[in-house]
């Protein structure tokens, strides 16, 4: 699977799920419709949007996704059309929670970001992990084996749902 | 060969080794609110028959903002109460209820050596009680829900020895804050945090609490402390817990549940923490605080210097406030309270001020000794228990440009509201602070006292 498009330069670290989605837009019961309020917690994040209004692939800093574990931040972002985040590290929920919702953390070195940043466009070839800038610069990058799977495919419950016989089966041999 | 504390929860647990380093790890609780979980409850409802592997395994707890402030929240309280009366799983509502890692320890839910995920980072905070509790997404606390499992990395573990006596003021709070500043507000990634020594042996299960729940904030998976005769004493007669025999019977396993000599760490750090003294946030992340007689770091970063209407080299004791909150999942249990009433008592705060119980029975607990009364006669506001200003979901939410002295876990731009500045400390700071009318801790009160006596 490939995903390319318009790069979101944000030159940023540590951008948390607060900034990416406030609390006061966690009021409702389904994981639809929240792209309208992506970034509305960051400084400077709506005119940001609105400049990069095409991008689909985040380029960021450091510890991107910190904090609270609200889903509703990988929801804003797929609903707003973003296909994979980019940058040299991610905080573990949001790591979690991108792969099991269509977008792809991709994990590369601190020092490619500033060439990352500059790129308007990137490509990025799933499967062989490996991603293309629009100067024809390349950055290889691995992603989790198991999670790729439900990044391509989806379903991380129904792999999860899979395994309910293997796991009454073994919760019973526990018990004995 | 020797075992962590960490690996022998993780071992117990493993159902099937999964490729990449992950397993399929079994989770034996869940503890579900009404933020997080009715979107993975209509996801299994929609596509898996609304079954649940073990709705005896869940408690579910309105929590953040109740009662509703609105139709949507309301909604979502509906249908936290409708799903859980569905499936008879065990449901605190509003009376009963409370921060949800407050009342799940105090119910007794969650005990040694076991598994446990919530669709909110501060589970992290159970890792109290030497269990393996877990932060995640609504998917993937809908697929335990569903599947009494998680596909989890297996984490690299940190020893992080703590030695010394809290004293001179420094607080649980002020040790997790110190934490975070050494490792770093991400430093802790990949990473469980096991905590051992003395110092943590020492402490109570409000303050192993208080440590765990910040564990998230240094980017650790989870805390965990060593469960020992604190741990056991705290869980005999809770709620959940059985009686009797039966109940030392689990007392006698969970006390296998200690790392072994010559267990092997990924990595290993010892704080001292005879020297810690109260500490307060300057920036906006946690990892971002100084000692209260402190000033703003010079190389500060410029975003968050802007962020927070800061200079380098201001004195923190110099910034005036505008509110002051004491709560949330971090310090808002009967000690804390204690601890603020304790400077609070006879004295008037001078900005506005909200103390929050962390649940409907702490705050009873509390109204019992009389700490309500402490506080209203201080002028503060004794509100009913909830995750309230904290997340700047509901009441008490900054103006823009508001500071405010927080017992909470979070300084991140606009957390407590859109453009508000937020300085984390520990209770009895933000007591002193909201009587000072700045930043400041309790022994410059006394000193303000004297003076008031000696005119």
């Amino acid at each position: 699977m490939i995903v390319q498009g318009n790069v979101l330069p944000l030159d940023r670290a540590n951008v948390d799920t607060d900034q990416i989605i406030p609390a006061h837009h966690l009021t409702g019961i389904e994981s639809t419709g929240l792209g309208k309020h992506l970034f509305t917690g960051m400084t400077g994040g709506a005119e940001m949007l609105a400049e990069f209004a095409d991008a689909s692939i985040v380029v960021a800093r450091e510890n991107f996704g910190c904090g609270s574990s609200r889903e509703h931040a990988a929801w804003s972002l797929a609903d707003r059309g973003f296909r994979a985040v980019v940058a040299p590290s991610f905080a573990r929920i949001f790591f979690e929670n991108a792969y099991n919702n269509g977008i792809a953390p991709v994990v590369v070195a601190a020092e490619e970001i500033d060439a990352l940043l500059r790129s308007k466009s990137v490509h990025i070839h799933l499967e062989e992990e490996i991603l293309t800038r629009d100067d024809g610069g390349t950055v290889p990058f691995t992603l989790d084996p198991l999670r790729k799977q439900f990044l391509l495919s989806g379903g991380y419950m129904a792999f999860l749902a899979s395994k309910i016989a293997d796991v009454r089966a073994w919760e019973a041999r526990r018990a004995s | 060969m020797p075992q962590s504390l960490f690996e022998k929860v993780w071992n117990a647990h493993v159902v099937e080794a999964l490729p990449g380093d992950n397993a399929l790890v079994f989770v034996d609780r869940v503890v579900a609110h009404e933020i997080t979980t009715p979107q993975g409850a209509l996801e299994i409802e929609r596509y898996y028959g609304d079954q649940l592997y073990d709705p005896n395994r869940i408690v579910a707890i309105n929590d953040h903002v109740s009662p509703a402030k609105d139709t949507e929240t309301a909604i979502q309280a509906k249908v936290l109460r409708d799903w859980a009366k569905r499936h008879k799983i065990v449901l605190y509502d509003m009376g009963q209820n409370g921060i949800c890692h407050v009342v799940a320890p105090e119910r007794g839910f969650v005990e040694p050596g076991m598994t446990l995920a919530c669709g909110d980072s501060h589970t992290c905070t159970l890792g109290a009680f030497g269990a393996f509790a877990l932060g995640v997404g609504s998917t993937a606390q809908g697929g335990a829900m569903l599947a009494g499992c998680l596909v989890l990395q297996r984490p690299k573990v940190m020893r992080v020895n703590v030695t010394g006596r809290l004293q001179g003021g420094a607080t649980a709070k002020d040790l997790a804050l110190h934490v975070i500043a050494t490792l770093g507000f991400k430093g802790g990634t990949g990473y469980v945090l096991e905590y051992a020594g003395d110092t943590i042996a020492s402490l109570s299960m409000d303050e192993r609490m208080t440590l765990c729940n910040m564990a998230i904030e240094a980017g650790a998976t989870t805390g965990m402390c060593p469960p020992d005769e604190t741990t056991f004493s705290y869980l005999r007669g809770r709620e959940h817990q059985p009686t009797g025999d039966a109940f030392e019977r689990k007392v006698e396993a969970w006390r296998t549940l200690v790392a072994d000599d010559g267990a092997a760490y990924d990595a290993e750090i010892t704080i001292d923490v005879n020297a810690l003294r109260p500490l307060v946030s300057w920036g906006t992340n946690p990892g971002e605080s100084v000692p209260i007689d402190g000033v703003v770091p010079s190389d500060a970063p410029a975003g968050s210097l802007a962020y927070m209407g800061l200079e380098p080299g201001v004195a923190l004791r110099s910034l005036a406030i505008d509110q002051a909150f004491i709560g949330s999942c971090t310090n808002s249990r009967l000690s804390d309270l204690r601890a603020a009433a304790e400077v609070l008592r006879g004295r008037t705060v001078s900005v506005p001020t909200i103390v929050t119980p962390g649940s409907q029975a702490v705050k009873r607990a509390a109204e019992r000794e009389g700490l309500h009364d402490v506080f209203q006669d201080a002028g503060a506001l004794w509100t009913h228990s909830s995750c309230g200003p904290c997340l700047g979901m509901s009441m008490g939410v900054l103006a823009p440009g508001a500071r405010c002295v927080s017992s909470t876990n979070r300084n991140f731009p606009g957390r407590m509201g859109a453009g508000g500045r937020v300085h984390l400390a520990s209770p009895a700071v933000v007591a002193a602070s909201a009587v000072l009318g700045r930043l400041g801790s309790p022994d410059e009160l006394d000193a303000v006292v004297r003076e008031t006596v000696n005119a």
